[in-house]
């Protein structure tokens, strides 16, 4: 009777989807967060419009954690983290630690879902070509999401709305020199969601988007993509910035016009970096605790993806989300039910089986 | 605005920037523009297909992306240069977007034609005799201009052909083909509607505005015959 319960870590989108179907399915679920509320990056950083469908991430994420905090079947435990674990597939002892008290309690579980996602990349990190820390009207995708949310874009330097703006994509991420050679998949849908957004808020603004590829999966190409460059007129420009300099109140741009073959100083009021992911410390935090591989880039390996892309190196450990490499969200929302119910017939084999 | 200005745009210089804003400007107010110009890749598949882009420093693709990136710099060269190297034969067509690259370059033609441009005229110079052909014939191939002398890659039966030319075409069976000054017999009732579409879309104008000698021939030629049928050509000269 004691281990027929889910331990789900992590209440993002990713964990609360696991627990919501673990839960659905019958399942006892013990869901996890180390901050003082649900919903993950979209809630925390405040994120506006979801990338791709375009509805408010508040009201989106707000729906799926009342599903998961009034399903009888989850317990929640808020300003939470796993310290411990021992057993294994079906039998797991979990310790969990009260953030701040030190409190701690240990939980009996069969399986374990990870959904401890990702962060942002911080583009003063390792390079500060692009002036992240020195100017103030050079920011990220995040702090731009925020303003579009609060229907106030406007340049930090001044507090008015910009003339001009420009994306610069790939920012930390395909990069050798920094170490993350991946694409962060989603960063080309968002940065081409903001520059529809901020057309349509400060209609008066030109945008544009300085890139090494798009790549717009799927149904983005048409619904994010063309429209952004033939509804809103942004201007796609194959090249990435070398630098940024403060010229007088604006910013120079300096890079390639690649396919028109020609160098490019441009002046900009601001310029958005399009940050991409790396693990967040509780995913390697995590890892650490319950001992699951992770791969080069610090997120959770997943041994066999194509076929199984739930399964860590742990049996009976099941990961979801950004926690296991870079996701956009319809990834990350199937990856969490095909997690929930891998991990919900672990519970079921293991009950099956008492000797096992 | 310009993202970067290379030197050979420098040729251009003295042209105030007003005026090439008024002439870009002219051309995305056709309204065919929106059907030819989307959103661009940037792919290469229009430069693959383009003819001219095996033999000109000429690229369709940069004529889209330029009218796109509203880089009117840019725009007024090749609205000078550029545009005079395409053959028109929309082989760019096949763009994944939809765009028409030659259908853009229709329009900046036909904005320099307009107004006079004199790269617009010097263009056209080595065409007026094919103009007066079209315009004033309504056919443009002749078979008069099978001459020996003018094509001698065609071997002694342009010769042959050339002596017994009224002969040759009469053996052909259409009555209509026994001519050698054009392609083939135009009746005059045909010439008059021709001359009338010239004169009521604005063709004449535009030929006019590229070549004044060449409009003062064909007007000699179309007025006659429109008198003649009985049509008023308005404003005498017009």
């Amino acid at each position: 009777m004691a281990n027929d319960a889910v331990l789900v870590v992590g209440g993002g989108p990713a964990g609360l989807e696991a627990a919501r179907g673990a839960a659905d399915l019958g399942a006892r679920v013990v869901l996890v967060e180390e901050r003082d509320h649900l919903g993950g990056t979209p809630i925390f950083e405040r994120y506006a419009a979801l990338t791709h469908g375009f509805q408010d991430a508040e009201e989106v994420m707000e729906r799926l954690t009342r599903e998961v905090t009034t399903h009888p079947n989850v317990q929640v435990r808020l300003l939470t983290r796993v310290v411990g674990c021992e057993g294994s597939a079906g039998d797991f002892r979990v310790r969990l630690a009260k953030v701040g008290d030190g409190t701690s309690e240990t939980v009996h579980v069969g399986s374990i879902v990870v959904a401890t996602g990702f962060q942002h990349f911080d583009p003063g990190r390792e390079t500060q070509v692009y002036g992240y820390y020195e100017y103030p009207d050079v920011i990220t995708l995040v702090e731009a999401e925020a303003m579009l949310k609060a229907k106030r874009f406007v340049r930090p330097s001044t507090g008015q709305p910009p003339e001009r703006v420009c994306f610069i994509q790939c920012v930390g991420s395909r990069d050798r020199q920094i170490g993350n050679e991946y694409c962060s998949k989603v960063c080309c849908g968002i940065a081409s969601k903001q520059a529809i957004e901020i057309r349509q808020q400060v209609p008066n603004c030109k945008v544009y988007i300085f890139y090494i590829d798009m790549r717009m999966y799927g149904y983005w190409e048409n619904e994010i993509y063309w429209p952004a460059q033939e509804q809103y007129k942004v201007q796609y420009i194959k090249g990435i910035a070398t630098e940024i300099i403060q010229k007088g109140d604006k910013l120079l741009v300096r890079g390639e016009d690649t396919t028109l073959g020609r160098p490019m100083e441009v002046l900009m009021d601001m310029v958005i970096l399009s940050v991409g992911m790396e693990p967040s410390k509780g995913t390697r935090e995590v890892a650490r605790v319950l001992g699951l591989k992770q791969n080069k880039y610090g997120f959770i390996e997943v041994p066999h993806e194509g076929l199984d892309p739930v399964a860590t190196s742990v049996p009976g450990i099941f990961v979801a989300g950004a926690a296991a490499g870079p996701k956009d969200l319809d990834d990350t929302l199937s990856m969490a039910g095909a997690a929930a119910m891998k991990a919900v017939a672990t519970v079921r084999r293991a009950a099956a089986s008492p000797a096992g | 605005m310009a993202l970067h200005a290379p030197p050979r745009l420098e040729r251009y210089a003295d042209v105030p920037y007003e005026e090439k804003e008024r002439l870009f400007q002219e051309v995305k107010a056709d309204p065919r523009f929106p059907d030819y110009l989307y959103g661009c890749y940037e792919c290469g598949i229009c430069v693959a297909a383009c003819p001219s882009a095996r033999f000109y420093d000429f690229s369709p693709r940069k004529i889209a992306q330029t009218l796109a990136r509203e880089d009117v710099e840019l725009f007024y060269y090749q609205l000078n240069e550029d545009i005079w190297n395409c053959s028109q034969c929309f082989s760019c067509n096949r763009c994944p977007r939809g765009n028409s690259p030659g259908g853009l370059i229709t329009l900046m033609r036909e904005v320099a034609v307009r107004n006079g441009l004199r790269s617009a005229k010097e263009a056209l110079e080595g065409y007026s005799r094919v103009i007066y052909k079209i315009m004033s014939t309504g056919t443009q191939v002749s078979p008069d201009m099978i001459q020996a002398d003018a094509f001698p890659d065609w071997g002694p039966v342009a010769k042959e052909t050339a002596e017994n030319l009224d002969l040759w075409r009469r053996a052909l069976p259409p009555e209509t083909m026994h001519t050698t000054t054009t392609a083939w017999e135009v009746e005059d009732r045909t010439l008059a509607e021709l001359y009338a579409i010239w004169y009521m879309t604005g063709t004449m104008d535009i030929i006019r505005e590229v070549d004044e000698g060449l409009h003062m021939i064909l007007c000699d030629v179309m007025e006659e015959l429109l008198e003649e049928k009985g049509y008023a050509v308005a404003g005498g000269g017009e």
